[in-house]
């Protein structure tokens, strides 16, 4: 998987744009979602707030590397969340 | 179905107003999860419940320190208000 040092590897997208544009990209695509305890929730990303308060669609909670619980629509409070993660392509 | 769901979510707190008068989940700061019919809210989250049960998730640990297998209490309340802040999520029961 080396590759030459003349040839580095180019990010796939050019890196730009500000979070709160990264947010606005990711809102209707599948994100992983950690919180301050470290479990994690995957779903579709419905829609966030200022407070980064956010809704999940088809959620999934992930803790310890198991599926621990299923749930529908979810409303995840801002506070808790460490960072939310795409999970598929921009 | 999940269009005319999604129509009246633009903002995550739509999905705590579509859940008035329903049976909510609600994941609680320090190991607690509330089931209850959910009256009101405000931004805050904090939140008015009734007949309400609430399960504490309990890991002892032994006296060399050893966690012992993970208990359930659980306790019934009639009205509960809830303080926003404790809250880690919500989610409508089907």
């Amino acid at each position: 998987m080396d590759s030459p040092a003349s040839q580095p590897d180019e990010p796939q997208q050019p890196v730009a744009g500000s979070p709160s544009d990264f947010l606005k990209n990711i809102v209707g695509k599948k994100v992983k979602v950690r919180i301050g305890s470290g479990i994690d929730y995957h779903g579709l990303l419905t829609c966030l707030d200022g407070y980064m308060n956010v809704a999940l669609e088809d959620t999934e909670e992930w803790a310890n590397g198991r599926l621990t619980a299923k749930y529908g629509d979810t409303f995840l409070r801002g506070n808790n969340v460490l960072y939310i993660s795409a999970l598929e392509d921009l | 179905m999940e269009d005319a769901v999604n129509a009246t979510i633009s903002e995550p707190l739509d999905i705590v107003k579509l859940s008035l008068g329903e049976r909510v989940f609600m994941k609680m700061r320090g190991d607690r999860t509330i089931t209850g019919t959910l009256h009101a809210y405000d931004a805050h989250m904090n939140v008015v419940l009734s007949n309400v049960e609430e399960s504490i998730h309990i890991v002892d640990v032994n006296e060399d320190g050893i966690p012992q297998a993970p208990r359930v209490e659980r306790r019934s309340l009639e009205m509960l208000f809830v303080r926003g802040d404790g809250v880690i999520l919500l989610s409508p029961t089907q």
